[in-house]
């Protein structure tokens, strides 16, 4: 399996990368190898097999519904570069 | 000297042969004596630890301590440590301090341990080398050329060449046992929701768990019961009751059969490395075991199967470093889409964003079926080989790399040879199995280990089978000779 450069550029805008001009030869080389290492899975015979999610196949537990009174906002905007009055500053989004 | 086993130390704590201020004094000198040719740490906790180390003093004078009172341990730098620098190797966290702590690290600090500083990984615990640190990569104290594995690279050559007695790794693919096999120590992951994830940085959520790198299994047990158990902060956590490893290491293991899976004794793996298998092999039939072989027929898949799970689930996961809660942030930003790309640009590394964009690749429309959803049935298939297996052994046992440690630089810049490296641990992860390394030789001065694999939350199996070859052995002993004076 070969992927193209403008399929990295594609993977790059679903996950916000950016791959610089001079490393994306590199990138689409590694990922096709990749790639076509993984291809391999379809000579497993698969039929009637369920997909297995979870390595013991147990479901997600639930906590309750309790609401919680404590309250570490400013402790966790301590690791943020950019806050002021309780909120996150990121650039202008909207005109 | 003997080499300073952690059930050693705890003899002399209790014994009042030294201090808990002495010991920690001590480790802190070997450390800052001895890493700058290792590069094992990325934090050491310095000043803490002196203070922990007075209080526990007092604790034992008084009389009302527990066997880990006092003990120095370290910690691979994934494990969130309230205001102490957790990194994950990576330029992204470089600066993060955890408002919180990691449940594993809440649980040794309860069980009176000393945390001494936080070690060095491949970045997000994504390599088998530790060369994809942001901060270099860790030399193997066996010989400086090569790797020490990955990705607890840090935390095994810290312990190999003695300047940490234990140290607490993870384990996605064989980032335990692989870097616990190429420096010469014993290294388990536990069972899938054993011990809690909270708070431990997540790669790929369905395979990462949390275990121990040490010289032995008696070690190991020691801190795992401490670990271990139900923890309501995380979610796949399972409720089940902790043995007490320790108490249960010495029964016999007469009568007990090992499977040898025909699978793994292949072309990939060296012909020296299958001599000292076979000797090890035969130290367990010595000991009781029956030996058989057995048969996992899908085991050739393990790989291709982990690239797309861990892959996928890495895409997902490392979705929230944006740079705006937290994580690296640049200042020249043009936009929003401009500081989400420019943060994961400059923060991640070329291992991670590999990962990255694999992972949203094989999620991607048209493609999911094809790859996520194939993987997860093949997934399937490696775990029902398990499932048999254990119908008819009570312990599996094979390499648990194809040889030993390999120069630095030279599997760095082709992924699927890196990749290629955990062909005989991935299974384990996929399967949720416990499994552990520990040493059987040497080859040409560099170490050489056996994997054993258990049913789930057997881990009081293998550090039983472990422990006795470790009485009738004396490979875990064996130490690095540029680090013979560490102990003096």
């Amino acid at each position: 399996m070969t992927i193209k450069k403008s399929d990295i550029n594609h993977i790059c805008d679903l996950s916000k990368l950016r791959v610089g001009d001079n490393e994306i030869i590199t990138f689409t080389k590694q990922i096709s190898d990749i790639l076509n290492m993984i291809q391999e899975l379809e000579e497993a015979d698969t039929k009637g097999i369920k997909p297995m999610a979870h390595p013991m196949n147990m479901s997600q537990r639930l906590r309750n519904d309790v609401p919680l009174s404590n309250n570490d906002r400013d402790l966790y905007q301590d690791n943020a570069m950019d806050s002021e009055d309780g909120f996150y500053k990121v650039p202008k989004v909207i005109d | 000297m003997d080499r300073f086993t952690l059930k050693k130390l705890i003899n002399m704590i209790s014994q009042r042969e030294i201090s808990s201020a002495e010991l920690v004094s001590t480790y802190l000198d070997r450390i800052k004596k001895y890493d700058h040719s290792l590069n094992s740490f990325l934090t050491l906790n310095e000043e803490s630890a002196r203070e922990q180390s007075l209080i526990a003093d007092k604790v034992i004078q008084a009389g009302n301590y527990s066997s880990l009172t006092g003990i120095p341990y370290a910690s691979k730098d994934i494990f969130c440590t309230k205001g102490i620098r957790t990194t994950c190797a990576s330029k992204m966290l470089e600066n993060f301090i955890p408002p919180y702590d990691s449940t594993i690290i809440d649980r040794i600090k309860s069980s009176g341990a000393i945390l001494m500083g936080k070690t060095n990984m491949d970045e997000f615990a994504m390599g088998s080398s530790n060369e994809t640190s942001y901060f270099g990569p860790v030399q193997n104290p066996w010989n400086l050329e090569r790797s020490p594995g990955g990705s607890s690279g840090g935390s095994a050559a810290a312990v190999a060449s003695g300047i940490i007695p234990i140290a607490l790794g993870t384990d996605t693919g064989g980032s335990i046992r692989q870097p616990a096999a190429f420096t010469g120590i014993t290294g388990l992951k536990p069972t899938y929701g054993r011990c809690s994830r909270y708070g431990m940085i997540a790669f790929a959520s369905s395979l990462d768990q949390a275990g121990l790198l040490a010289l032995t299994a008696e070690d190991i047990s020691i801190f795992l019961e401490v670990m271990s158990g139900f923890d309501p902060l995380d979610s796949t956590s399972v409720e089940q009751d902790v043995p007490k490893y320790s108490d249960l290491i010495d029964s016999s293991i007469e009568g007990r059969t090992v499977g040898i899976p025909k699978e793994f004794f292949n072309d990939s793996l060296d012909s020296e490395s299958q001599k000292l298998l076979d000797q090890g092999i035969a130290i367990y039939e010595k000991l009781g075991a029956k030996i058989i072989e057995i048969s996992l027929p899908n085991i050739g898949y393990s790989v291709p199967t982990y690239y797309v799970v861990a892959s996928a689930e890495c895409s997902s996961n490392l979705a929230r470093y944006d740079g705006i809660r937290y994580g690296y942030r640049d200042d020249d930003i043009e936009d929003l889409d401009d500081l989400y790309r420019t943060n994961r640009q400059i923060g991640f590394g070329d291992e991670v964003k590999r990962r990255i964009m694999t992972g949203t690749y094989v999620l991607s429309a048209g493609y999911y079926d094809a790859y996520y959803l194939k993987a997860q049935k093949v997934r399937q298939l490696i775990s029902n080989d398990f499932e048999e297996a254990f119908k008819k052994v009570d312990l599996i046992v094979g390499p648990t790399t194809q040889s030993p440690a390999f120069k630095i630089g030279e599997k760095i810049d082709d992924p699927v040879s890196m990749y290629m490296n955990d062909i005989y641990t991935i299974s384990s992860n996929l399967a949720g199995l416990p499994a552990l390394s520990h040493p059987i030789g040497l080859i040409d001065n560099l170490p050489i280990g056996m994997q054993l694999i258990a049913p789930h939350f057997e881990e009081s199996r293998l550090l039983n089978f472990c422990n006795l070859f470790q009485q009738e052995t004396d490979y875990h002993m064996q130490q690095p000779q540029a680090f013979l004076d560490v102990r003096h």
